[in-house]
């Protein structure tokens, strides 16, 4: 039998018995990670320079190219099963990075009731998907993508925007009418409390985008075009007044207690960059880990890390993207940084073996689980050894 | 800016050790980042980790002054909770905890932090040095803008004194000669001339202890 050891199954991969080498998906790759080799013209994928946006993956025309992450068939496998939840026959496809709770995506839209599906990166959507939900009986596709220059995979919302025009003209001539398929844009963005600005010039600093000034009346003033919604300066701020649209503080503080009530021991609380794991489309299930998904690990704050510790988490780890990976501008460094200064606090308390940090990519699937069960694995022989001591 | 650091959490459990009621009070002035609200908060849940840990219960408020330094805005901060607290626990520099003494006679004030100097925050170097010692009678004109009474070990007003080498000082080697610093700077300005200038012994009383403005 194979006794080798399995290489990490990478995430995106290309079908070189389907492949037509038409260089689509070389020429849509954000990334330059699909080049087509000189000499034989095969296509070649790259998978560390792989953000794994799937941008390629619903644009090639050969269906030459897998993903394990929401595939066009387990997207419409998964639409069909939880349909019946749901009284509409309206489907809103959201991406995660833009996306403001349900109920405010439902207002955007106007419709009260629908069937949500959120991705990260409406650009992995594929035609198929698109026209086998009508197939399926849904009337009406909404689609939320990102604002074109907040869009974090930067072509997954333009190209969402040239396909929703493309088949709507075709719809149309099916009867569907011109707007089977509406497409609207959003992005979430820093929203500053000027009362409680002290104008100390902190987020000033530590924007990579440079969005804030400190203006000659004493405040803070945000470029809001310029700002990327990765909540560094929100995490930082020393004076709470700022904060993140849909990560706001309070609501991260109620969801900290609720996820703990409902885990089992030992309870690991993670905090992490929506873009350094996809979820499966039904959610992450294990009883014993808690996930509160940000926009960015730079969102992640002492505040937050603390309060899962007073309420009961017996670990806390915060998952980011590689500095090189990172979606914003190197802020998943940022994030190991503040990371390291609660844990050096944590240890004088004795309780610095309860935070961890670790990076991954969606890139190798299964890397989080890993991660996580290094960390759990520790916190229990942390507890195992204090046993033994008494 | 002032520069702080936080106390070991070690020594603050210690001193708040004889209280209950406490409030932590930040100051929103001069430290970077400033030991503000965000700060004030983090210790609370620091200290009640700490202290579940150890069987202890605090009940701890938290405000933050805009500078604790100031008389009128510490003394209406604190008002409000006066009653309510046994002991004040300062995240400000050692001005703050002092106002807070001055200002009320009855109440323990215990700082949580060590205050350093008043520096350079150069923020993308990361460590920050001494670099006025409020002295009461500047020279930093005749200086380049380079301070000899912080930045030279010797505090030396008429300089170098020649013990330096590859521009380090002898007395710490990590440290740069303020002179040669101030010699290469003044060149580049083109008032060397300044150097030659023997600057008279300074004025000490001019730093005083106390000034009516």
């Amino acid at each position: 039998m194979n006794q080798k050891v399995a290489e990490p199954k990478p995430a995106v991969n290309i079908n070189d018995d389907y492949c037509s080498r038409c260089t689509i998906c070389s020429s849509l790759c954000p990334y330059d990670a699909i080049t087509q080799d000189r000499d034989n013209n095969k296509m070649v994928l790259d998978i560390e320079k792989c953000q794994v946006c799937g941008i390629c993956y619903s644009a090639c025309p050969a269906k030459a190219i897998d993903t394990i992450y929401y595939s066009s068939g387990s997207v419409l496998k998964y639409l069909d099963k939880v349909r019946p939840q749901y009284k509409s026959d309206t489907l809103v496809i959201m991406c995660k990075g833009s996306a403001p709770d349900f109920s405010e995506v439902g207002r955007l839209f106007g419709v009260k009731d629908f069937i949500p599906l959120s991705v990260p990166c409406v650009g992995r959507i594929s035609e198929e998907v698109l026209l086998g939900v009508l197939v399926a009986g849904i009337k009406k596709i909404n689609i939320l993508a990102c604002d074109e220059d907040y869009c974090r995979f930067h072509r997954g919302s333009p190209l969402t925007g040239r396909r929703t025009i493309a088949l709507n003209r075709m719809l149309g001539q099916l009867g569907y009418g011109e707007e089977a398929i509406t497409l609207k844009r959003n992005s979430l963005k820093v929203t500053v409390d000027k009362d409680l600005c002290i104008a100390c010039g902190n987020c000033v600093y530590y924007c990579p985008y440079n969005a804030p000034t400190l203006t000659s009346a004493g405040g803070i003033s945000f470029d809001l075009d310029a700002c990327r919604g990765c909540g560094l300066c929100v995490a930082l701020c020393p004076a709470f007044a700022l904060d993140l649209e849909n990560w706001e503080r309070d609501r991260i503080s109620d969801l900290i207690p609720q996820l703990l009530a409902e885990m089992k021991p030992p309870k690991i609380l993670v905090f992490r960059c929506q873009w350094a794991v996809y979820p499966p489309l039904n959610g992450d299930m294990s009883p014993n880990i808690g996930t509160i998904e940000l926009p960015c690990a730079g969102r992640v704050e002492a505040l937050h890390v603390l309060e899962a510790l007073q309420n009961g988490a017996d670990g806390v780890m915060v998952v980011a993207c590689s500095e090189d990976d990172c979606k914003q501008e190197k802020v998943s460094a940022k994030s190991e940084w503040v990371v390291t200064r609660i844990k050096e606090k944590l240890d004088q308390i004795g309780l610095g073996d309860k935070i961890n940090f670790a990076s991954v990519s969606p890139r190798y699937p299964g890397q989080v689980e890993e991660k996580v069960r290094q960390f759990r694995q520790s916190l229990e022989g942390a507890g195992a050894d204090k046993g033994e001591n008494k | 800016m002032i520069v702080t650091t936080l106390k070991p959490l070690d020594e603050i459990l210690e001193s708040i050790s004889p209280y209950r009621k406490i409030l932590i009070a930040g100051c929103d002035g001069c430290t970077q980042p400033p030991r503000g609200i965000r700060e004030a908060k983090t210790l609370k849940q620091l200290l009640e980790l700490a202290g579940q840990l150890k069987g202890k219960e605090f009940e701890f408020k938290v405000t933050s002054v805009v500078k604790q330094c100031d008389s009128v805005l510490t003394t209406s901060a604190i008002k409000p909770y006066v009653e309510d607290i046994e002991a004040v626990l300062s995240l400000a520099c050692g001005a703050g905890p002092q106002t807070v003494a001055e200002f009320f006679p009855d109440l323990p004030v215990i700082p949580a932090q060590n205050s350093h100097f008043i520096g350079i925050d150069d923020r993308e170097g990361g460590a920050m040095f001494d670099s006025c010692a409020a002295c009461g009678d500047c020279i930093l004109a005749l200086t380049g803008g380079i301070c000899p009474v912080t930045r030279c070990s010797k505090g030396l007003l008429s300089g170098a004194c020649g013990g330096a080498s590859n521009g380090k000082c002898e007395l710490d080697p990590e440290r740069d000669c303020a002179w040669e610093l101030i010699y290469e700077r003044l060149r580049r300005l083109g008032k060397l001339d300044l150097i030659r200038e023997l600057t008279p012994p300074k004025d000490y009383s001019a730093k005083g202890w106390r000034v009516t403005p």
